[in-house]
């Protein structure tokens, strides 16, 4: 009886089994959860030295996932890029500007007055802006213009500006082809400005402009890193406007642009031309003419994803009836010749490495793009700069020219610049820029 | 009866209970650990950096994956069963695989309610925008929630008819879907809730009126006869976990022991993708729900969002890179970097050809086989599971691919509802193609043969590249060959045959072993040695299947 009972439990028992799992799973065979290994577990998916050496990675992947996720989350990318166009809708535009020697960024806004007051519609060729820009340890700048775009719907426009700019250290090697990089020193430039600005606009592609401008220029000596005053330095040498100007200037220039994108073109051309007097007053000895011709072609070679770009600058500044020309207008080459900098594009050298009163440059760019997504784009680029600045007027010597190559990787948005990664070298060894701008 | 008697049938129903409970114990979840666990967090910015950097570099220092990349040792999938099938679980069930589906359930898909109910005016709930678009979250008079996303102006039915399209073939497939529904509405069958609000493009969020909606609505392209068209997908219910990783486990879910790296169904996401042209299968596109079906709260594991599937980007035709490449993809950028701008790569290859120009037709957007390639087909972030993909876990997805018939595309597509017979014809005729492309493709890399069956001292299966017309019977012939299972692999003895069944000589199985046979397929067209599958086999019939990784 105790034997039956027990056989009558297991019975149940398994009856009840079964029943679970056929109400499981009623299709048995192919599909079924049998496994060669039971149960199934999990593998490991590194090994331990693996994980081991990937875990200080995994410090930093914690804070990016959780900010990536805080900004998607409280759309703070939408909120920026919100802020950004409501400010320039009424009439304030940030700047952000890389410098090749600080790790901070200029900075600075652009204040269109006539939006900021709502009168745009009202108004809409009035210029009355004012900008405030800003590079700790390199320049401060804050400029003024007023007039108008559009006369009596011509092309015709005028303005009148005022500028203030105090650029704190600025480089000085001496001037012609053959300086020393080891006679480092630097000077600070204030410049205070006052003009106006009248011109045609022919077409989006022509403009001729012409500009009368006073400057009130002061220099002060200033030394950088240890090294020495720009007068014990290069002491003996006349150095032309080494004590400040008042300077007049005239200038007429010429242009013609045809790119299809300013930041980062593919195809068209620009020609600037510029002729220019300036007259020192005041006292000041300065008195000279300055040529300048700055022209690039944007070639495309089968595919707007290759250009070849090529470009010629050339400058002369021609003292005349004695007069000098201050060494701090001259043409300068080095860096990457992007603002702020004013010298113009040598890359393997540091910005303001040569000074001259003639300079010529040869700029030789081929730029592929070697990654799309969308809108974004990577271009590698391999580059050529040949250059030299002369000590006299047009006193050219082919053994003065220096030269630079390197390579650059860009990025870029619809044609706008986000990113410029270069490394050029040349005789004076290898230099690195990130910047948000191209020179051309 | 006695009371003894008693006593025992309840314990013995009491035992049977138990064991019921141990036996849905084993697919189900410990479920108090489950409730606590909190919400996995992702989104696009994170799955972009996780994948295309994060993972990108720390996969360099993954010795065990230079090691597999160096010796040519593939990982196998974890989870597939003794017949190298993936059996159900709360992330796949065998649908279309297991038995064809019906014209009306493939056009249904995923079904709970016949869409919103629109007995009511729609009452608006919630507002977002991607771009200038606006979703909105609504209530229907059955009080069901339901997320509304519409297609961009001049380019109506494109992304709701992608979405739809595609979640009809993912459900068929075997993954979880929300239900996907072509929603037709006018302007005056949407109202706003007393207090919803709404994150337009500025990200912040303000109080939704009428007013504002009604200005929304002016950003939405309308059909010739004045209704705005949707998806309207039904929110899920149950407790939103997140997403699932596409590489770990989630430790407290007892009833997902295997790491979704090693899951077939996970890995051959890839695969599915491609055939949808999915480039946006990416973590941030699933969601775990906490849910109670028949008995114990489980995570069940869903794919969501499908607008980006076909010719679609959403808000425009599909970018010509899309599917070629990663978002960042450093290989193809430094293949590019070497090659000094004289590489054309086969997707500016397919642009040039379609003279720059994304779209066959406004509903289509950017959609061909032109230059398709499956064995290189990208979704948009490079996880580590599509790159795993095995011959195996190919051909088992490429099984699946097969059992869509050409009816079956086409009745699927017919869900999108196109008001252009010649824009379903085109979406269906491109996917068939496509279907065959990377039928092909794994066919060829994998052993083809399937369905073993062992009776009458024979061994029959079929041959699915025959079958399927990639390759002819003409000319194959099929060897097996017996390997010692205690002699290192050794061949014991080997058996060939031209027909689809082979005779096994009976000391194979003799003494009531299980004998170990690897088949190949010699084709006449080739002489490279194909890869093989093994079957475990003794009298009583196929034990098990295991096709080469």
């Amino acid at each position: 009886m105790k034997f039956g009972k027990c056989f009558l439990t297991v019975i149940i028992f398994c009856a009840g089994f079964a029943a679970a799992a056929l109400a499981a799973d009623p299709k048995a065979g192919r599909y079924d959860s049998v496994y060669a290994q039971e149960p199934l577990t999990s593998k490991n998916l590194k090994d331990p030295f693996s994980r081991a050496i990937a875990f200080p990675f995994e410090l930093l992947k914690w804070p990016m996932d959780k900010g990536a996720v805080l900004t998607e989350k409280y759309r703070i990318d939408k909120k920026a890029k919100w802020i950004y166009e409501k400010s320039v809708e009424y009439g304030v535009t940030p700047h952000l500007d890389s410098m090749d020697t600080e790790p901070f960024p200029a900075f600075g806004a652009t204040f269109d007055m006539v939006s900021l007051a709502r009168r745009k519609d009202d108004h809409p060729d009035l210029i009355l802006k004012t900008a405030v820009r800003y590079g700790p340890k390199v320049f401060f700048q804050v400029a003024s213009e007023l007039g108008k775009q559009r006369i009596l719907d011509t092309g015709f426009y005028t303005s009148g500006i005022f500028q203030y700019e105090m650029r704190e250290n600025e480089t000085f090697y001496g001037i012609g082809p053959n300086t020393s990089l080891g006679d480092s020193t630097s000077y600070k430039k204030e410049t205070t400005s006052l003009g106006i600005v009248g011109g045609y606009e022919f077409s989006p592609v022509w403009n001729l402009a012409s500009k009368f401008v006073y400057d009130h220029v002061n220099i002060g000596n200033r030394a950088h890193d240890g090294k020495g005053d720009i007068r014990n330095i290069f002491a003996g040498q006349d150095i032309p406007g080494l004590y400040g100007d008042d300077l007049l200037g005239y200038s007429l220039g010429l242009t013609r642009d045809t790119r299809d994108s300013k930041d980062f073109a593919t195809r068209g051309s620009y020609q600037k031309l510029l002729f220019k007097f300036t007259e020192g007053v005041n006292g000041s000895p300065a008195r000279y003419f300055t040529y300048q011709v700055d022209a690039a072609k944007y070639f495309r070679i089968a595919s707007p994803r290759r250009i070849f770009v090529t470009r010629i600058f050339g400058e002369s500044n021609d003292a005349v009836n004695d007069g000098t020309v201050p060494f701090y207008n001259m043409t300068k080459l080095g860096g990457s010749g992007t603002f702020p900098r004013l010298s113009q594009t040598e890359r393997a050298f540091v910005f303001n490495r040569f000074y001259g009163k003639s300079a010529v440059l040869f700029n030789l760019e081929y730029r592929y793009t070697v990654w799309e997504y969308r809108d974004f784009k990577m271009s590698t680029s391999f580059f050529w700069d040949q250059g030299e600045t002369s000590k006299d007027s047009w006193a050219f010597r082919l053994k003065d020219l220096r030269e630079s190559y390197g390579i650059g990787f860009y990025v870029t948005y619809a044609q706008n610049m986000l990113l410029d990664f270069s490394v050029a070298h040349g005789d004076e060894g290898t230099r690195f820029y990130v910047k948000n701008k191209l020179p051309f | 009866m006695g009371k003894r008697m008693k006593k025992t049938i309840f314990f013995g129903m009491l035992g049977g209970a138990f064991a019921a409970f141990l036996c849905a114990s084993a697919t189900a979840l410990a479920a108090g650990d489950l409730e606590k666990t909190g919400k996995n967090e992702t989104c696009f910015y994170k799955d972009l950096f996780d994948q295309n950097v994060y993972s990108e570099g720390v996969n360099q220092i993954d010795l065990g994956r230079w090691w597999r990349r160096l010796s040519g040792k593939k990982l196998a999938s974890a989870n597939v069963n003794v017949f190298d099938e993936v059996p159900d679980s709360a992330f796949f069930t065998n649908r279309q695989g297991r038995q064809r589906l019906s014209a009306q359930d493939l056009e249904k898909g995923y079904s709970e309610t016949s869409g919103p109910d629109m007995s009511q005016p729609l009452v608006v709930t919630k507002s977002e925008h991607e771009g200038v678009q606006p979703r909105f979250y609504v209530k229907d008079a059955k009080g069901d929630t339901y997320f509304l996303k519409f297609d961009s102006v001049g380019n109506l039915e494109l992304a709701t008819g992608a979405e739809i399209v595609a979640s009809r073939f993912y459900y068929a497939i075997g993954y979880n879907v929300p239900q996907y529904t072509i929603l037709r509405i006018k302007a005056d069958q949407i109202r706003v809730a007393e207090g919803a609000l709404s994150w337009d493009n500025s990200g912040f969020k303000k109080p939704l009126n009428q007013k504002l909606l009604q200005e929304y609505l002016l950003f939405l392209p309308q059909t010739a006869d004045g209704f705005y068209r949707a998806s309207a997908s039904k929110i899920l219910s149950g407790e939103n976990k997140g997403f699932f990783s596409f590489e770990s486990r989630r430790k407290e879910d007892s009833a997902d022991p295997v790491n979704h790296r090693d899951r077939r169904e996970v890995r051959a996401l890839a695969v599915f993708s491609g055939w949808l042209n999915n480039d946006d299968v990416r973590e941030g596109n699933t969601v775990d729900m906490l849910v109670a079906e028949n008995g114990p709260t489980f995570l069940k594991h869903y794919l969501i969002d499908f607008d980006k599937s076909l010719g679609s980007a959403q808000n425009a035709p599909k970018a010509p890179m899309v599917g070629y490449e990663y978002a960042v993809d450093f290989g193809e950028t430094f293949k590019s970097i070497l090659a000094f701008g004289f590489r054309e790569k086969p997707w500016q290859k397919k642009w040039r050809a379609a003279d720059e120009t994304a779209s066959v037709s406004p509903a289509v957007g950017y959609f061909s086989n032109a230059f398709f390639d499956p064995a290189r087909y990208k979704v948009q972030l490079p996880y580590e599971t599509s790159r795993l993909v095995t011959a195996a876990d190919g051909f088992w997805a490429a099984k699946i691919l097969m059992s869509f018939a050409d009816d079956d595309i086409r009745a699927a597509v017919k869900a999108g509802q196109y008001s252009d017979p010649k824009d379903s014809d085109y979406i269906a005729k491109t996917l068939m193609e496509r279907r065959d492309i990377i039928v092909r493709y794994w066919l060829a890399k994998a052993s083809p043969l399937d369905s073993f069956e062992y009776g009458s001292g024979k061994l029959s299966f079929r041959d699915l590249a025959v079958e399927h017309g990639c390759e002819s019977a003409t000319g194959t012939s099929y060897r097996a060959e017996w390997i010692g299972r205690d002699q290192e692999g050794k061949v014991l003895g080997e058996v060939r045959s031209s027909e689809r069944a082979i005779t096994i000589p009976a000391e194979w199985i003799a003494g009531g072993k299980d004998a170990e046979i690897r088949i190949r397929v010699i084709r006449a067209s080739s002489k490279e040695p194909k890869p093989f599958v093994t079957v475990r086999l003794n009298a009583s019939g196929v034990q098990s299947i295991r096709h080469a990784d």
